[in-house]
């Protein structure tokens, strides 16, 4: 069962962890030993043979987990532990060490975390800052990076959609006409001895501080702990979600492994598939080890995204059949959709060929203290990161409705009193309950107000965030009436030097240049829709650097900002996918309030 | 509505004499204390931002008499027993129902279940 692959300088390591059956633990030690540049002796031979007999005595796998898990040179001299008792547990934190198999800092755990399109910069950034990562790698839709933070903070990410232990990162699958051999390419990515899978499922056990539970592998619920928590609070919301990520997420789920819901805005096949293996019979599964025993009643799930070249030959539905079906033959597991132990994802497209588990059963996104979300909490989160709240800053959010930004604001910024205000009761009701869901209430209060008239003191507060729900509701040529007056009263609340953060459709995006255009008359700059469309449309960087927008754009937007609306200087536009469609961040400064009205 | 949040509101009737929209006058029905997390830096930030004089004439038409000098001391920052008084009449206090009305065109503004409604109609803005 010699496996050829394309063997990159990045997946050498994990290469040879393909090779034939027999080598395989040979392999997966001596990966542990080069993948973070220590040199460290692998474990007897007798590690091995033991293995190879079938039969499995407790304490040989234990040594060889201690060896995976060992990310230090200390940790590897240390004598095996002895027959029947469990590695010494580190806590959760030594098993990420051994996990990301591919590609592994020294001391660290290597992740992937998917963002909803135009997010990723800010992705990028909160994990520096947040996890202080390393090794960021920034793709359309996914960032990957190395951290030591434990999972307890993994869990804190605000701008990513869902995280992924990396275990596997390598070149894109060779396409070809031939399918069986696509199929095939794709199983060797995946495919790997049960104990592998086991060593997999352990650290992710160890992820979710399940420790000493390592030999029943036949519980229903693998991390009782927070997954109950996180249930309890919002079980229903949770089956809202699976639905809701088809259209607001860059991900979709089949229904039956039939269907395949692609996200309207995709083009390619883009979608996620669960195996249909729950059709098969697990106990036709071969070729078990003893060991396997304790497997029986474990579930697994497989799910594939796939895009690009690939795509065009495979279906995900395909893909994941495929690969259930052998990992159900190799490690005798249950295939289960609705409620796997493990689920194994793979992302198949032109850049790369990956493989994670999920890290979390719900989505980063899904806050448990938000009770009824408005925007998305990613975006709304990003919106607040612009705006620059320090401490003892006064924020406002004058069209709150359900009051996601400043939940999000508060959650993350709470030195800072923040005020919501909207004029509809029954938002105002909503926010209310997310408020004291949230347990913010000392934090956010709440107005009865309109953005057109807010009866507020000029400049009294530092920061304006907003998402103008315009476009939805009122026809096109009412909001560019209404617009500069909401920008008015925006602006003039704001003291010098404060922010301001908008949220802008599609179609205000063009009023905003349409209000550009008529408040200059006398530019030389004349702006066509087409042009100043896609020029205002560039996604920019996000570490603070001046925009780089198309000169003429930015100037008239400058020269008009300061002719009616004191001085809002722009500073960054960035867009972002609301699942359907796209939207616009706006941000602004005030630098002086000369010329108000 | 907690104190904080009256300092800052002011009516915006139209045709009004500047500033004669502030403050508002309390008349509340329904008043309730709620204990805050005491954090001195983080009320320090907020007094010079604060329309003293505004807030003591709440606290005293709520019948919480704050015990407020009739300025903040210069080394207010220092002071915690004056930050303590400070934090809880403007975050502690809170109305629940009752009247907010302009001191200029008497125009008045229901407080309903915390919430001040300061929506003007189309005439009056």
């Amino acid at each position: 069962m010699l496996l050829s692959l394309p063997i990159s300088p990045a997946s050498s390591g994990a290469v040879l962890c393909r090779n034939r059956r027999s080598e395989s633990c040979t392999a997966v030690i001596r990966l542990a030993a080069c993948t973070d540049g220590s040199l460290r002796a692998p474990p007897p031979v007798t590690v091995i043979n033991a293995v190879r007999g079938g039969a499995v005595p407790r304490a040989t796998r234990s040594r060889r987990f201690e060896a995976l898990l060992s990310g230090t040179n200390a940790a590897a001299c240390r004598p095996a532990p002895r027959a029947g008792e469990p590695p010494p547990r580190r806590g959760p934190w030594p098993a990420l060490r051994a996990a990301g198999r591919a590609k592994m800092a020294a001391g660290g755990g290597r992740y992937f975390c998917t963002a909803g399109r135009g997010l990723e910069p800010f992705l990028a950034r909160e994990v520096r800052a947040r996890l202080g990562a390393t090794e960021v790698d920034r793709v359309s839709g996914k960032v990957f990076f190395s951290t030591e933070a434990e999972p307890g903070e993994l869990r804190k990410l605000k701008s990513g959609e869902r995280l992924f232990l990396l275990l596997k990162k390598h070149t894109p699958i060779p396409v070809s006409r031939n399918k069986g051999k696509v199929l095939h390419e794709i199983k060797s990515l995946v495919i790997e001895e049960p104990k592998y899978w086991l060593d997999v499922i352990s650290i992710w056990r160890n992820l979710h501080g399940c420790g000493g539970q390592k030999d029943n592998v036949s519980q229903e619920n693998p991390s009782p702990l927070k997954r109950k928590s996180e249930e309890a609070n919002i079980a229903t919301k949770r089956q809202k979600m699976e639905q809701v990520r088809g259209t607001m997420s860059e991900e979709c789920q089949a229904e039956g492994g039939e269907r395949c819901v692609v996200p309207e805005r995709k083009s390619d096949q883009d979608c996620w598939t669960e195996s249909k293996t729950s059709l098969e019979d697990p106990s036709k599964s071969s070729g078990e080890e003893p060991i396997a025993n304790e497997q029986l009643s474990f579930s697994f799930r497989v799910s594939c995204r796939c895009s690009g070249a690939i795509a065009k030959i495979l279906t995900s539905q395909e893909i994941g059949r495929a690969v259930g079906i052998a990992l159900m033959k190799q490690c005798g597991w249950r295939a289960d959709l609705r409620d796997a132990d493990l689920e194994i994802f793979i992302h198949l497209n032109d850049i790369h060929s990956v493989v994670g588990i999920p890290l979390f059963r719900l989505p980063l996104a899904n806050r448990e203290y938000i009770k009824t979300a408005g925007l998305r909490s990613t975006i709304a989160w990003a919106m607040a990161s612009l705006a620059e709240i320090s401490a003892g800053a006064f924020v406002l959010d004058p069209m709150c409705g359900l009051g996601t930004i400043l939940l999000e604001a508060a959650k993350e910024w709470p030195e800072a009193c923040y005020w919501g205000a909207d004029i509809s009761d029954s938002q105002l009701e909503g926010a209310d309950v997310n408020i004291r869901t949230a347990g913010l209430m000392d934090k956010i209060e709440l107005l009865k107000a309109s953005v057109k008239a807010l009866p507020l003191p000029s400049e009294s507060f530092d920061a304006v965030i907003s998402d103008i729900p315009f476009g939805k509701k009122f026809k096109i040529t009412k909001d560019i009436q209404l617009l500069p007056d909401i920008l008015q009263e925006m602006e003039r609340v704001l003291r010098v030097g404060g922010t301001i953060v908008l949220l802008l459709s599609q179609d205000l995006h063009k009023c905003m240049d349409g209000i550009t255009k008529h408040a200059e008359n006398d530019s030389p700059n004349a702006i066509s829709d087409g042009a100043s469309e896609t020029t205002t449309a560039k996604a920019l960087n996000v570490d603070g650097n001046s925009s780089s927008l198309v000169n003429g754009i930015e100037e008239s937007f400058l020269s008009s900002r300061q002719t009616r609306f004191g001085s809002l200087v722009p500073d960054g536009v960035y867009e972002v996918s609301l699942g359907k469609t796209d939207a616009f961040i706006y941000k602004y400064r005030k630098i002086s309030s000369a010329g108000n009205q | 509505m907690k104190l904080l949040t009256h300092n800052l509101l002011s009516s915006h009737v139209r045709g009004l004499r500047p500033g004669g929209g502030f403050p508002l006058q309390i008349q509340a029905s329904e008043v309730r204390v709620r204990p805050v997390p005491f954090n001195a830096a983080f009320v320090a930030r907020l007094v010079p931002r604060l329309r003293w004089a505004a807030l003591l004439e709440a606290a005293e038409s709520l019948g919480h008499p704050s015990e407020l000098p009739p300025e903040p001391a210069a080394d207010y920052e220092g002071d915690e027993s004056f930050l303590r008084r400070v934090h809880h009449i403007l975050l502690e206090v809170e109305v629940l129902e009752g009247v907010l009305q302009c001191p200029d065109s008497g125009r008045r503004f229901p407080i309903s279940r915390g919430i001040p409604n300061m929506l003007l109609s189309e005439e009056e803005a």
